[in-house]
C-alpha cells in the first residue's frame, strides 16, 4: 500500500534519483527490486555514454600540441640555420596578424548575393542579400555567439547555447532552424524547428515552431503563425506580410543595385506580397501595382508616385 | 593521384578527419582498454601518427587507417604491459570483467542506449541531453526552456523510463 500511494504523490522519482536527491535505497521504494536493478546498470551505462560523448575540442588541441613540438624536434636537426630564420619571420608575423585580427571572422554579402557558410561546430548559415555575419574563433568554444545585421537562416546543430546578437535583440537557442531578419529598425524572427528564445532589452518570447515574431521601429511587437518549412528568399524569392513599404523597398534595393526616390509616396502603407529575385521588371511591378503606384526610372533612380 | 595523396597533409582536411573519426575510434579503443583516459592517450597517438605520414596514406583509406594503427598501439601497449608484469611477478589487476562476452553486451547496451535516446519524444530528449550531456541542472534547463521544474523532473523521468523499458537489462 505504502508504494501505491508514493506513485501518486511522486511522478518524478527518477529524475530526482538521477541527480541524487533520491538514494538508492530510496528508489526501492518506488520500484521493484528487479526495475531497480536494472536502473542502476542504465545510470552505469550512462555514465560510460557521457563520457564517450564528450566533446573532443581539448584532444585537438592536445594532439595539434604534440605535432607541433615534433615537427619542431625533428627540423632542428636538419637545417637549424635554415628554420631558425623561417621561424623569427613566422613569429613576427603571427605577432602582428594577432594583434591586428583578434580572431574575428567577418562575412560580408553584397547586393543580391547569398553565402552559405559552415560555422566551426557544423551549423549552417545562410546569409541573405547585403548583410554581414561576424564571430569570434577564438571565444568560440566558449561561447557559441555570432553578430548578425541583415538577414540570415540558421541550422543549428545541438549543442551548448547559440547565441545570435543583432541591435534589436539577441536570439537564444540550443539546436534548431530559424530565420533572422534584422534591418535598421526591423526585427523579424521566424523559428522552423526546435525553440528560439527572442530577448530584447524590455521583454523575452519564447517561439515554437511555425510561429514568427516581429517589432518594427521598438514598437508594436507581433506574433503569428506561418506555414513554410524554410524561409522562401533562399529559393530566390522575398515575401512579405503586413510590412511597411519602406522595408520593401529596402529589400528591393538589396536584391537589385537599385537607389528608390519614395519622398512622393506614403512609405508606411503595408505590403502583403513577394517579388523575385531575377527578373527586375517582374519585381518591381509585383510591389508597386498592387499598391497603385507608379515607377519610372529617372538617373538611375526610381521615382515612386 | 598525388594530389589525393597529399590532402590529409592540409591541416583543414586533418582536423576534419579528426572531428569526423575521433570519437568513434576513442569508443573503439575504450571497448579494447575498459580504461577512458588509456583510451583517449592512444586515440591522440593515432592521430599524431597519422598527421606524420600524412603524405602517405590516401584519403579515401583514412578510416581504416586510423583504426589499424590504433589497434596496433592498443597491442604494443598490451605487450609492454605484459612484459612488465612478467618481470614484476605480477597478477593482472583487472581479472574479471574482461570476457568477450561481457564487453560484447557492454557495447551492444551503449548502442541501444544511443538508439533509444535518438528514439525519444523531442521534449523528453531535449531535457535528457541538456541535463546528462551538457551537465545543466534541472533549474537551469526549467529557466531556459521556460517551463517548470516539475515539467522538467517529469520529462527526464519519463526519458528514463523508456530508456529502461527498451534497454532492458544487460
Amino acid at each position: 500500500m505504502k508504494k501505491e500511494s508514493l506513485h501518486i504523490e511522486n511522478d518524478a522519482y527518477l529524475a530526482q534519483w538521477m541527480s541524487g536527491e533520491i538514494s538508492d535505497t530510496e528508489l526501492n521504494n518506488f520500484v521493484s527490486e528487479e526495475d531497480a536493478r536494472a536502473y542502476f546498470d542504465l545510470r552505469e551505462g550512462l555514465h560510460i555514454f557521457e563520457a564517450l560523448e564528450q566533446p573532443l575540442e581539448r584532444s585537438f588541441t592536445a594532439v595539434q600540441n604534440r605535432i607541433r613540438t615534433k615537427e619542431s624536434a625533428k627540423v632542428r636537426k636538419l637545417y637549424l640555420r635554415w628554420a631558425a630564420s623561417v621561424a623569427a619571420v613566422a613569429i613576427v608575423f603571427f605577432g602582428l596578424f594577432s594583434m591586428l585580427n583578434q580572431g574575428n571572422t567577418v562575412i560580408h554579402t553584397s547586393i543580391a548575393e547569398q553565402k552559405i557558410i559552415t560555422l566551426l561546430d557544423g551549423s549552417e548559415v545562410i546569409v541573405n542579400a547585403k548583410s554581414e555575419l561576424s564571430f569570434n574563433k577564438k571565444t568560440w568554444e566558449a561561447r557559441r555567439e555570432v553578430h548578425l545585421t541583415g538577414e540570415a537562416y540558421f541550422k543549428v546543430k545541438k549543442g551548448s547555447t547559440f547565441s545570435v546578437i543583432t541591435e534589436n535583440g539577441t536570439i537564444d537557442v540550443l539546436g534548431t532552424q530559424f530565420n533572422v531578419n534584422s534591418n535598421q529598425d526591423y526585427f523579424e524572427v521566424n523559428c522552423y524547428e526546435g525553440r528560439v528564445e527572442v530577448s530584447n532589452l524590455e521583454k523575452n518570447y519564447i517561439l515554437n515552431p511555425g510561429k514568427a515574431f516581429r517589432r518594427i521601429n521598438g514598437n508594436d511587437q507581433e506574433q503569428w503563425n506561418f506555414g513554410n518549412t524554410t524561409p522562401s528568399w533562399i529559393a530566390g524569392e522575398s515575401s512579405f506580410k503586413s510590412v511597411p513599404l519602406k522595408y520593401v523597398i529596402l529589400s528591393l534595393e538589396k536584391q537589385y543595385n537599385l537607389k528608390f526616390d519614395s519622398t512622393k509616396i506614403d512609405d508606411n502603407l503595408v505590403f502583403t506580397g513577394s517579388f523575385g529575385h531575377n527578373d527586375i521588371e517582374v519585381a518591381l511591378a509585383s510591389v508597386f501595382r498592387p499598391m497603385q503606384i507608379h515607377y519610372n526610372i529617372r538617373d538611375d533612380v526610381i521615382v515612386l508616385n | 593521384m598525388s594530389q589525393d595523396k597529399n590532402k590529409i597533409c592540409d591541416p583543414k582536411v586533418f582536423e576534419e578527419i579528426f572531428r569526423t573519426y575521433a570519437k568513434d575510434l576513442k569508443r573503439f579503443l575504450y571497448f579494447k582498454t575498459r580504461d577512458m583516459d588509456v583510451a583517449e592517450d592512444i586515440m591522440q597517438d593515432t592521430f599524431v601518427t597519422l598527421w606524420s605520414n600524412c603524405s602517405n596514406v590516401s584519403y579515401e583509406k583514412v578510416k581504416s587507417y586510423l583504426f589499424t594503427v590504433g589497434n596496433n598501439l592498443f597491442l604494443n601497449m598490451k605487450k609492454r604491459e605484459k612484459l612488465m608484469r612478467s618481470h614484476q611477478n605480477e597478477v593482472s589487476s583487472r581479472p574479471t570483467n574482461e570476457s568477450p562476452e561481457f564487453i560484447m553486451l557492454e557495447k551492444e547496451f551503449l548502442e541501444k542506449i544511443e538508439r533509444t535516446i535518438a528514439n525519444l519524444p523531442e521534449n523528453d530528449r531535449e531535457v535528457f541531453l541538456l541535463n546528462r550531456i551538457e551537465k545543466k541542472k534541472y533549474r537551469e534547463i526549467a529557466e531556459k526552456l521556460d517551463i517548470s521544474i516539475k515539467t522538467v523532473e517529469k520529462r527526464m523521468h519519463n526519458a528514463l523510463k523508456t530508456m529502461k523499458e527498451h534497454i532492458g537489462k544487460v
